[in-house]
């Protein structure tokens, strides 16, 4: 193939064969016959060497295209909105009938999550050491986490491709909270409180909170506010998912301590195009970046573990897709045909470079190289 | 031959001399098949070429002391007009100080009879409104206890009745009908409110605000501040001889902040590969919301985002010239003289609960446990994002991009 359309439509390709098909006359492909052609072992050399580096090409580009590309785009969220689940997976070093828990929003809505919620008697020991248990901010060793070195495809829920997390999130199977562990060790009716589930609060601003029954100053012994989180999520329930919070756990050696956390939740939809291999998958959920404090209070305030979430009104999408093959194969012809209008241009540079030297005088019949490599593409 | 010059050697082009060609018909119909291709597909790259596409951008609003203007249009088929009253105010809960408005209300027949339209008028967001004349000049209307308003037609009368409503209100006291009120009987505010009982009202038009957090609201009754509760006289709402009350059940025909883009704007920002897009839509259009409880409340947490929309062909040195933005009329704030539109778009949610509290087991949230207390209407809140939103119109190639586009065509086959 020696690549050019434009050849076809030369004054010679056309001309004085008015007696033979017109189609024929058409040929833009014109081939020498066989007895003028001669094969050169240097042609013979760079025909190889382009061979090699299409091939280095077109992997290049499929591998590309095979892996698609990631989109990030925005858009204030349309609908009107209603309700918004909050999935909560917490252990609390508490006796679980001393635990209140309770959402207020800017609806003026009180919502009785304690209700919601199932509360499970289990051992602190048997949740604190558990694998992947971490502070917030810190990784699993303890270290802080300062960002540096982030692996610069993270695209949040610790997943690196659109296609993880929404293969993760697991194809629209209703997902259910993992079964308490029988209590183990410590004393026999256990020492913390797990509480988990899913609830619905209205989508507006609000705050969580958790506290001790009757913010009991008097009564308070045992009981601490050490907490780890297991779950938090906004939106449908995808336990496989991480959450900034997810797996954290916070300990203090007070009685009295106020833990807050200021969420801001961003709602995201995860999109993968049908033409992936993974099949077209849309997924809705929420991330969200989360701020902690705590400290100390006195006596006139209210220990507790409180999250104040707020909704973003902007919607991320991030979808993954890939072009079609049949552009793909565009693009695969256009790198080969480059490779090849290259490749005979760097042989006739050679070859005349050569001559110039003065160091061979043999005549090379043009086009030789390129009919020879038109073959070897077919 | 002509001659061999040392560039022969470098002829990309080079040719078969014509006697050492073979032509096959097989060759032929490919080189016939790749020109249609190439054709085709060239004809798609100019396609391309020509296409305007918008293309937004999230940056940080840093925009300082802007206003926004608020449109809405809002049915109410079963609350008549004298009895509806617009409050606008910001975060802190004090009434908003110069809000230019071009708010009317539309008397509504009631429903059974057709809901035409009986007549409009313009409405004074804190105001009094139609003084009846007295005809004695050295008149002075008691005010039957309540401090005077300020702004009377005679200072420390009350001549008429909205005065006395007025004065009534400023003392917190509850009007009612106007019973025993010689200036209400003479203007027959009873009779004349009793008339409109069964009518509906629509409020249409726009206001402009400054753009921090805030909330407007329509609610019945005149309304005053309380020390630091803003209150509505509710009386002349709760009693009511119309069957079945008044209800704040409402259609929101439109609610937007700033401009309406042009419907062909939007039809060429909607692009079809997602359904979440960055065109201009409200999302409240043509939202109804039905109640059979007097005693309800409807709340929309709205977050205002804005967005620019700059047209193709617009320039930066442009931006900045406007002024006198200020003094644009109401609907035309936004749309600047270099073509370029400034709105925002919305994201809303909804709530709704009956003054009487109660949890929310209707709809299966038993758990939810609605507030008490508070004034029956319509709420809406609104807060401003940092984010804005810039939509640009590109064309989607440049001249040289098409150009390489189509050789690469060319040149493929």
């Amino acid at each position: 193939m020696n690549g050019f359309a434009d050849h076809g439509l030369d004054e010679d390709a056309f001309g004085e064969k008015g007696g033979s098909s017109i189609v024929k006359a058409f040929d833009a492909f014109p081939k020498a016959k066989p007895q003028y052609i001669t094969r050169t072992s240097g042609g013979g050399k760079w025909t190889v060497v382009m061979l090699a580096i299409s091939l280095f090409l077109i992997t290049s580009e499929f591998t590309r295209w095979w892996r698609g590309h990631e989109s990030h785009t925005f858009a204030v969220e349309k609908g009107v909105g209603h309700n918004l689940q909050i999935n909560l997976d917490i252990v609390l070093k508490m006796a679980c009938k001393d635990i209140h828990i309770n959402v207020q929003d800017a609806a003026g809505d009180r919502i009785l999550a304690g209700e919601m919620l199932k509360r499970d008697a289990t051992n602190w020991a048997q949740w604190v050491d558990s694998k992947g248990m971490h502070g917030l901010g810190k990784d699993a060793q303890g270290r802080v986490v300062t960002g540096e070195g982030w692996h610069e495809h993270e695209e949040g829920f610790g997943e690196e491709h659109v296609h993880d997390i929404v293969a993760a999130a697991g194809g629209g199977r209703r997902a259910k909270f993992g079964k308490t562990p029988r209590v183990r060790g410590g004393p026999k009716e256990g020492d913390s409180c797990r509480m988990f589930g899913s609830l619905d609060v209205n989508k507006v601003q609000g705050d969580f909170h958790i506290t001790a029954r009757g913010h009991g100053y008097q009564e308070w012994g045992a009981e601490h506010l050490d907490h780890s989180v297991s779950e938090l999520s906004f939106g449908a329930f995808y336990p496989s998912l991480l959450n900034p919070l997810d797996r954290t756990i916070s300990a203090t050696p007070n009685h009295f301590h106020k833990f807050q956390y200021f969420l801001s939740v961003v709602p995201t939809v995860y999109t993968v195009d049908g033409a992936t291999p993974y099949s077209g998958h849309t997924i809705f959920t929420n991330q969200y970046a989360v701020t902690e404090q705590s400290h100390m209070v006195g006596d006139r305030q209210v220990p507790g573990i409180f999250f104040k979430y707020d909704i973003e009104p902007m919607l991320l999408t991030v979808e993954e897709s890939r072009d079609s093959f049949l552009r793909f194969m565009v693009k695969v012809i256009n790198v080969f045909s480059g490779v090849i209008v290259a490749g005979h241009w760097g042989f006739t540079l050679t070859e005349w470079a050569i001559q110039v030297l003065g160091r061979r005088r043999r005549q090379v019949s043009e086009g030789v190289l390129t009919g020879k490599a038109h073959e070897n593409d077919d | 031959m002509p001659p061999k010059s040392r560039f022969t050697r470098l002829d990309a082009f080079t040719k078969t001399v014509d006697e050492a060609r073979v032509r096959t018909t097989s060759g032929g119909i490919v080189t016939i098949a790749s020109l249609l291709i190439v054709l085709y597909l060239a004809l798609g790259e100019w396609t391309e070429y020509r296409k305007v596409v918008v293309h937004p951008e999230l940056i940080v609003d840093k925009g300082r002391g802007e206003k926004m203007e608020i449109h809405l249009n809002i049915t109410f088929p079963k609350i008549p007009c004298e009895l509806l009253t617009l409050d606008v105010m910001d975060v802190s809960g004090e009434q908003q100080v110069g809000v230019i408005h071009g708010v009317s209300k539309v008397r509504l027949l009631p429903a059974d009879e057709g809901g035409h339209v009986i007549d409009i008028k313009a409405l004074d967001l804190h105001s009094d409104e139609d003084k009846a004349q007295h005809l004695d000049p050295e008149y002075c209307g008691e005010c039957y206890g309540a401090t005077p308003p300020q702004n009377a037609q005679k200072a420390g009368c009350c001549n008429t009745c909205e005065e006395v409503r007025e004065a009534y209100a400023t003392a917190s006291w509850a009007f009612g009908r106007g019973e025993n009120v010689e200036q209400c009987e003479r203007e027959h505010y009873a009779e004349r409110l009793d008339s409109q009982r069964k009518e509906g009202c629509r409020i249409e038009g726009g206001l402009r605000v400054n753009k921090v957090v805030g909330n407007f609201h329509i609610a019945p009754g005149r309304s005053f501040s309380n020390g630091n509760m803003h209150v509505h006289d509710l009386n002349n709402y709760f009693d009511t001889p119309v069957q079945g009350g008044h209800v704040f059940s409402h259609t929101i025909h439109q609610l937007r902040f700033g401009p309406q883009l042009p419907e062909e704007i939007t039809k060429k920002m909607s692009s079809k590969s997602l359904p979440w897009t960055n065109h201009h839509l409200n999302p409240l259009d043509d939202t109804e919301q039905i109640t059979q409880d007097p005693a309800y409340n409807f709340m929309y947490f709205v977050k205002v985002v804005s967005t620019s929309y700059l047209p193709l062909g617009w320039d930066k040195e442009m931006y900045g010239l406007h002024s006198g933005q200020d003094n644009v009329g109401i609907g035309s704030y936004g749309h600047l003289n270099d073509g370029s539109v400034e709105t925002h778009q919305y994201s809303v949610t909804s709530h709704r609960r009956s003054l009487n509290g109660g949890d929310d087991a209707a709809e299966g949230h038993k758990e939810k446990i609605h507030a008490r207390g508070g004034i029956p209407g319509v709420f809406f809140s609104y807060d401003i994002s940092p984010m804005k939103v810039i939509n640009r119109e590109e064309r989607s190639k440049t001249l040289t991009g098409f150009l390489t586009g189509l050789c690469a065509i060319v040149g493929g086959p």
